[in-house]
């Protein structure tokens, strides 16, 4: 049968999306493949349709716990109950129960730290599996950004005579690229590179004297244009704080970030979408599993650490392929801040140290979280190291990566500064060539904003139900 | 503000006789013996386990705000409210609170709620995909078992859960403004919730407000739910096990058990292998739950009678004091008459 026509009886869809359809062939022909794929462009689809093609499970490794759920949740929606996560939010009964029944799920999800445990991997290998899937892949490298040390085993945990390995990422460098293709033992694997550029997103930029004059512009901007937008700022108190400045100029905004009680995380998120709320000041927190095709603006308060974060958060904009625009900000000493915030989740020497004395005295190392000296997952990292080598060889290590962290904050830092097409240096990083420019490409090749920006609609909030009963009446039993 | 009344509230109570850390003990529902038996002496039981999740910064915040606007005075050993104090307590009526019995759980009662009221509203609309609001496997798993079991597909029992809350939260006597926020807590199709900023915003009080409004308003609508199970049969599923028979920490529970077969406090920390001292715990707690427990066994009446005549005379509930005024009765009796001396005169 044609993989059209499995599509359809399988999906409903008539035809594929770029590169869905190379990737499943190379991966039917059981080759290796590697798929760089932007996020919002059918990434699952790569492996679930060889999965009923197959008739065989899938196993699918997700370093993100939260995203894992998220991609189960979806799944069951979609009406595929076969769906499992095997993660540290079960308990022994039920993780006994899940791998008692392996066998009967379809997909199934796992983070890198189940994978490892010997019982399970034993388990794994026994199944007839139709396809090993090694999604968000980059956190495999060391260089990337979301590196997880668990990530490096997957290649030695698999045994020789294995199914197919599907790695994907969104975005990758070469450097990157080459950790996989070496970490994951691949065999002459395909690649499918999508090419990272997005015609529709605008490039503007804006330099600032001091930060005052940066909070003056945006204040004005957001009352004067349309959204829906995303500002993206780097702490949880600069989100508060601008969101509260937007909400006395009769914004309707909201702040989000990981300090937000769940339910209060969720109302935000559905209200964005929903179109109740038109701005969100957010971290980089927001943004993942929040599927909003129409956001037309997206706002960078503060210069990202990194072009891979830069790229990603963009990307949140125009996932219809209509029209959008991203703005960065920037003024003196912003890269500072980016500094502090890459460096951030790295151990400190003073925290290697403490590691090894603790492991001295015969104290469980884990237990300077509870005692307050390491970030889980700072200390993840560490752990991780410090298992492999001696105490100044670590130290050397983070060295290596924190210069190399602080390197990634000048690449960005050379784009915001220079004067040159902003999308070509964009592209030009992650090592691949430009095709057309668009017009109103970016600010150095000119943009007509007002082409772009519609002037701000002061939309009256929807006459919501005025009493308790009205409201409850309408939710349960619609307008009617 | 209404935060403040109830910490001021409970100050009032322990003046002179605690830290000022002892509220947020109290708040929090902190399971040691000491906030237990707080709960007993000093009536606390409306305020305990209001707010599992607030933070000490947040609380000393509030205790900075009452010192600066003269409410409170701090002391060497306690504090105490001052006269401008008792007046801004007189402007306010007590909350009708219940956390002694709910304990938290009036939470997973709202979880429920919340999940299945989406999913109704959604099915409602014949949308079968979305993002649940709560996140909790557990939670997931109970409601998708409730949803199956009352025949959701049916339609009807949105229609009938939409009288039953009509009803039973019209029962409940409160502000409607907190019958207000426990509904913009839902969330349906098309209808996000409200987060707590957004309702502070539109009642225009802080945040914490609006969060003992919702809880205040929970407690209320749970006892007029659970006596009336036929009127109520589906709230009443959901309120399954959200109020605990005998309200005790999993050890003192223990310790209930073997002290109802007859074992003696020495028998028992043998056979548990724990401290007395614990276990004198486990007894107070005891006694602090179940009106009818037998203080007798380690106190006389004319004991108990001597220790409510000392906390008058000297107008104190300080156990040290009381010591020293009744040199004969240990501190574990003199706690056992402070928890029972009261239900006596009551």
């Amino acid at each position: 049968m044609q993989l059209e026509q499995l599509l359809q009886t399988h999906f409903g869809y008539p035809s594929f999306r770029p590169g869905q359809k190379e990737v499943i062939g190379q991966l039917l022909d059981g080759r290796d493949t590697v798929a760089l794929l932007p996020t919002g462009m059918g990434k699952s689809l790569c492996y679930q349709l060889p999965g009923y093609i197959f008739n065989k499970p899938v196993l699918i490794i997700s370093p993100l716990l939260s995203l894992m759920q998220d991609q189960v949740d979806q799944m069951k929606q979609f009406g595929e109950k076969r769906a499992v996560a095997i993660n540290s939010f079960l308990n022994r009964n039920e993780k006994k129960l899940v791998l008692d029944t392996l066998h009967r799920y379809r997909f199934i999800f796992i983070s890198p730290e189940m994978l490892v445990q010997p019982q399970i991997i034993q388990r794994l290998n026994r199944l007839d599996l139709a396809l090993i899937v090694v999604d968000e892949a980059h956190c495999i490298s060391q260089w990337g950004f979301d590196f997880r040390p668990d990530y490096l085993k997957i290649g030695e945990v698999l045994k020789e005579d294995r199914p197919p390995i599907l790695a994907l990422s969104a975005t990758a460098t070469e450097k990157v690229l080459e950790d996989i293709r070496r970490f994951l033992k691949m065999r002459d694997p395909f690649e499918y590179i999508h090419s990272v550029d997005r015609p529709n997103i605008r490039f503007g930029k804006k330099v600032f004297q001091t930060r005052e004059e940066k909070m003056e512009w945006l204040l004005d901007h957001v009352t004067q244009t349309e959204g829906p937008g995303i500002i993206y700022t780097r702490s949880r108190k600069r989100t508060d704080e601008i969101a509260a400045q937007l909400l006395q100029l009769g914004i309707s905004v909201s702040s989000y970030h990981g300090g937000k009680e769940a339910e209060d995380r969720q109302f935000i998120q559905q209200q964005f979408i929903e179109g109740a709320l038109d701005w969100i000041v957010a971290t980089n927190a927001f943004g993942m599993g929040v599927h909003k095709e129409n956001v037309r603006q997206i706002i960078h308060d503060t210069m990202p650490s990194n072009v891979a974060d830069y790229m990603q958060e963009v990307g949140r904009a125009g996932r219809d392929g209509k029209d959008a625009i991203a703005i960065l900000l920037y003024s003196e000493g912003d890269e500072e801040v980016a500094r502090f915030i890459a460096g951030e989740d790295l151990p400190s020497e003073t925290q290697m140290e403490l590691y090894e004395e603790y492991r001295n005295r015969k104290v469980d190392p884990k237990e300077m979280i509870q005692d307050g000296f390491i970030s889980e997952t700072t200390f993840r990292v560490l752990h991780y190291w410090m298992g492999l080598y001696p105490l100044e060889e670590v130290k050397s290590i983070f060295r290596k990566m924190m210069n190399e962290k602080y390197r990634s904050v000048d690449e960005m830092l050379r784009i915001v500064k220079s004067d040159r097409c902003i999308r070509e240096q964009l592209v030009e990083y992650f090592g691949q060539t430009f095709k057309d420019k668009p017009e109103h490409c970016c600010e150095h090749c000119g943009i007509d904003y007002q082409q772009f920006l519609l002037p701000r609609q002061d939309t009256k909030a929807a006459t919501a139900p005025s009493t308790w009963q009205m409201r409850l009446r309408q939710i349960l039993l619609g307008t009617d | 503000m209404l935060f403040q009344y109830l910490v001021l509230d409970i100050l009032k109570i322990l003046e002179n006789e605690r830290t000022i850390s002892s509220p947020y003990h109290l708040l929090k529902g902190k399971r040691s013996g000491q906030t237990i038996q707080d709960v007993g002496i000093f009536h606390l039981h409306p305020y305990f386990g209001i707010f599992p999740k607030l933070s000490r910064k947040k609380y000393d915040e509030e205790i900075q705000k009452l010192v600066e606007s003269q409410l409170i005075q701090i002391t060497d050993n306690s504090f105490h409210v001052t006269p401008k104090g008792i007046q801004f307590l007189r402007q306010y009526e007590p909350l009708p609170l219940n956390g002694w019995q709910y304990r938290g759980n009036e939470h997973l009662f709202f979880s429920r709620l919340s999940l299945i009221v989406q999913s109704l509203s959604h099915a409602r609309e014949k949308v079968m995909a979305f993002s649940p609001i709560q996140k909790d496997e557990e939670i997931q798993h109970w409601v998708r078992h409730f949803l199956l079991k009352n025949d959701y597909k049916s339609g009807l029992l949105g229609h009938n859960l939409y009288d039953e809350i009509l009803q039973s939260l019209g029962k409940v006597q409160i502000k409607e403004q907190a019958k207000e926020i426990v509904v913009k807590r839902l969330t349906g199709y098309q209808m996000p919730g409200f987060t707590w900023e957004q309702l502070g915003m539109e009642y225009q009080m802080p945040e914490l407000d609006a969060q003992i409004l919702y809880v205040a308003c929970l407690h209320q609508w749970l006892n007029e739910i659970l006596p009336n199970r036929l009127q109520y049969p589906y709230l009443h599923q959901m309120s399954e096990h959200i109020r605990a028979d005998i309200p005790l920490t999993g050890s003192a529970y223990h310790t209930a058990l073997l002290f109802k077969q007859g074992y003696s406090i020495e028998q028992i920390c043998r056979m548990r292998k724990l401290k007395q001292s614990t276990i004198e715990d486990h007894i107070v707690e005891l006694a602090i739950n179940d009106p009818a427990f037998p203080i007798e066994k380690f106190i006389s009446k004319e004991d108990i009678q001597q220790v409510l005549v000392a906390t008058e005379d000297y107008d104190t509930k300080k156990l040290k004091v009381l010591r020293e005024v009744l040199p004969h009765l240990s501190y574990f009796q003199l706690r056992l008459a402070l928890v029972r001396g009261e239900n006596v005169c009551n």
